[in-house]
């Protein structure tokens, strides 16, 4: 048999029991729109009779009331885990989308006033020259539109080299980020393992650093493994970013100028996210940082690749026809582009004089050569064709980098709502709660009521038979 | 499994990413419809893109083209009133040569002479429409720098027998001068010698105009394959700058039907998208508003 005051202690366990749910139920209802907040549910257990075998006492009673065992936090790891993996592609697929669609921006195609129209109107100036080879009007426009054409290409390319730059900026500061996030992480890891050995709470410690491990997957598209007592090991790349308390740095290194990154360059210097330690380059295979690496080492210098060769068909092709003429003062062998050590393209010739119309030496008024040139623009090797051939390619990639990126934020969305389903507040859900732990509570005390009562019964009006 | 618990959150996160799918769709169909274009970037459409750029520079091209063939026109109309002027001036010295050769009429004092010094004037005449100019330059001197293609004393060549070229299409190079030594013969046999010859001997030596008839004759024949090639190159080039012109509509037409933005079909989707994004709206709104909270004492 139970002891005379055991019950007491039965009901005042469950009084803590539920008062502490209550708390809970306030607990989750007011962090209910935190970002990265978990859910939290009381975990009780039924406190057991005394099971020591005695010879002539034997226990025949009920349990001893509730014990709360501990306060857990409702985060689905592999959901987490979903979600890191999705957040890495979804921020690497933006950054290449919005890469592609800047270089897009730059090469302003199809419009009236890009390349291609420039073109046109170069090819038509030569026209103009073949039908007024005399005409010193009708040569110097067609100079003005050479440069205005030579501009238009130094300024695409001054805008990829721009572009280039700013990428790089924008990755330096992001490793910078993530070399502050892991250091916090680092922090935490060490704060929740003291908390977790005395045996305190760390569920919002962990809430924390679970907001820090998504951006770094935001970032670096990073993976997590649980270590011990509750720390988390973060991996970038197959190598352990954080493990414990012990935190690596990512730096940046290789290329600093674009013109290191080209892909002509010798020797050519890619962009390389590497670790401070050992200098081993940290493989980002997601997250932003892969963006920009991709972007800084693969798409920008490709681009400028790209409209380099279409230069190179310009250059080449009314170099070779510009140099077989003769200008009206009947010179001949001039190139009319000319390309500087730096890439940046300019008109070659000074004068009207030096416009090579002409096909025949001497015979100043022949437009002969005027006429080939012009016919340069329909050439289906030509300049135009190879101008064509980049946009169509970029549209090619810039389209399939959209749709990829579409599918994937709608996955992300996805996994971002599945995991805010796993952990996130239902109100509905804590107001039921609120209410069970509510009338358990008013029971509890009603179970104390009535022993209290029973014990005045006993204690008061017992024995008094007679009195 | 983890889809059977809702909470508020996650249904805002999902009307909130359905709301932002609607709002983009809108924005980009407005954006087509404020443009005029279906295609303002190559991702738009990599094809229709490449195939606007081809377009948009053909027109340019062709356009060209018809410019290059006003131009030939210009020539060729040219050459062919000045041959045509030279021709009636060929055809008054062969009146001319044949009164000389005839005794009766000629054979009056001073008559002889007459004809000599109109044969003269008809040789200065026939060396001013050798020297026609279009736009400043001498239309039967090939691509010389010279002022004029022959010599207004002696007659001799002055140009050069390079052809002056047009393009008046793809890889179509019309000829739009004519060669004055073709034309006008040359050497011993062009016709401003003929006629000097006649002047002289019309009043010298009228037996031999018997044959410098014969060389006008055949100086006049020249000219007049000449006027037929010029008068086939200009209908030639004329039919060119009208094929010109239409190819430019249907370039044009071409060209709007790939880029430019379908008015009545887009304006539709509009509104279809406009609804659709309402609805979305409608519905979030009531999604969100009620809870347990609102029904509890």
């Amino acid at each position: 048999m139970g002891s005379t005051f055991s019950g007491l202690s039965t009901a005042l366990s469950a009084l803590y029991a539920q008062r502490q749910g209550l708390d809970l139920a306030g607990q989750n209802v007011a962090n209910a729109n935190t970002e990265g907040y978990t859910r939290q549910r009381l975990n009780l257990a039924s406190r057991g009779a005394p099971t020591t075998p005695a010879f002539y006492s034997t226990y025949d009673g009920p349990g001893n009331g509730v014990d709360v065992t501990d306060i857990g936090r409702l985060r689905n790891q592999f959901l987490e885990q979903r979600g890191h993996t999705e957040h890495g592609t979804n921020n690497l697929l933006t950054v290449r989308k919005t890469t592609l669609s800047q270089i897009e921006d730059i090469f302003n195609e199809p419009s009236d006033s890009g390349v291609q129209s420039q073109l046109s109107d170069f090819w038509n100036a030569w026209h103009d020259v073949a039908n007024r080879p005399g005409d010193k009007a009708a040569r110097s426009q067609l100079m003005q539109r050479a440069s205005t054409l030579s501009d238009s290409i130094n300024q695409a390319s001054s805008s990829l080299e721009t572009q280039w730059q700013s990428n790089r900026t924008q990755l330096t500061t992001l490793v910078a980020e993530v070399n502050t996030t892991a250091k916090a992480i680092g922090e935490l890891n060490t704060a929740i393992r003291r908390n977790t050995q005395a045996g305190l709470p760390a569920n919002e410690m962990a809430d924390q650093r679970d907001l820090l491990i998504m951006k770094l997957a935001d970032k670096v598209g990073a993976s997590v493994k649980t270590g011990q007592d509750g720390a988390l090991d973060v991996y970038v790349g197959g190598s352990a970013l954080v493990r414990g308390q012990t935190v690596q740095q990512l730096q940046v290194s290789g290329a600093t100028e674009f013109s290191q990154a080209m892909l002509d360059a010798s020797p050519r210097q890619t962009v390389q996210v590497t670790w401070e330690g050992d200098g081993y380059p940290a493989a980002l295979t997601s997250g932003e940082g892969a963006g920009y690496l991709e972007a800084l080492n693969t798409l920008v210098p490709k681009a400028y690749d790209d409209g380099r060769q279409f230069v190179d068909t310009l250059l080449i092709s009314v170099n070779t026809l510009h140099a077989a003429g003769y200008g009206s003062d009947g010179v001949t062998g001039r190139d009319l582009f000319v390309r500087a050590a730096d890439g940046t393209v300019s008109v070659a010739i000074t004068s009207v004089d030096q416009v090579a119309a002409a096909d025949t030496a001497g015979s100043t008024l022949d437009g002969g050569m005027a006429t080939k040139l012009a016919a340069l623009g329909r050439d289906p090797a030509g300049p135009d064709a190879a101008l064509r051939q980049l946009v169509t390619q970029l549209g090619v990639d810039a389209q399939t980098a959209n749709r990829r990126s579409a599918i994937q934020a709608s996955i992300t969305t996805q996994v971002d709502a599945s995991r805010e389903s796993e952990s996130g507040v239902d109100l509905d859900e804590e107001m039921t709660n609120m209410l069970a732990f509510q009338h358990a509570y008013e029971g509890a005390a009603r179970v104390l009521t009535a022993i209290d009562q029973s014990l005045d019964t006993l204690i008061n009006r017992t024995g008094l038979v007679g009195r | 499994m983890s889809n059977l618990r809702v909470t508020h959150k996650s249904i805002g996160i999902k009307a909130l990413q359905n709301l932002q799918t609607n709002l983009t769709s809108l924005g980009n169909i407005q954006q087509r419809l404020s443009s005029g274009r279906e295609i303002s970037r190559p991702s738009d459409n990599p094809g229709g893109g490449a195939m606007t750029m081809q377009l948009s520079s053909q027109i340019r091209t062709v356009e060209q083209y018809a410019r290059n063939a006003s131009d030939g026109e210009g020539w060729l109309g040219t050459i062919d009133k000045a041959l045509t002027s030279g021709l009636d001036v060929l055809n008054r010295a062969q009146e001319l040569t044949l009164e000389g050769m005839s005794n009766g009429s000629a054979s009056a004092d001073g008559a002889r002479e007459a004809i000599a010094s109109e044969i003269t004037t008809l040789r200065d005449h026939m060396l001013q429409v050798a020297n026609t100019k279009y736009l400043d330059r001498p239309v039967f001197g090939g691509t010389t720098t010279s002022p004029r293609a022959f010599d207004p004393t002696s007659g001799a060549y002055l140009g050069d027998n390079n052809p002056v070229m047009r393009t008046v299409g793809d890889d179509v190079n019309v000829r739009v001068d004519a060669n004055g030594p073709t034309v006008f013969g040359t050497g011993a046999s062009d016709v401003f010698s003929i006629l000097a010859d006649i002047a002289t001997d019309v009043v010298s030596n009228p037996t031999a105009l018997n044959g410098h008839l014969q060389r006008l004759q055949d100086a006049t024949a020249t000219i007049t394959t000449q006027v037929a090639d010029v008068g086939a190159r200009h209908n030639r080039i004329e039919r060119m700058h009208q094929n010109s012109s239409d190819r430019v509509l249907s370039l044009s037409s071409s060209l709007s039907e790939v880029r430019d933005v379908d008015l009545p079909a887009t304006i539709v989707q509009m509104q279809m998208q406009e609804s659709a994004y309402q609805a979305a709206l409608g519905a979030t709104q009531k999604i969100i508003q009620p809870s347990l909270v609102s029904f509890l004492r």
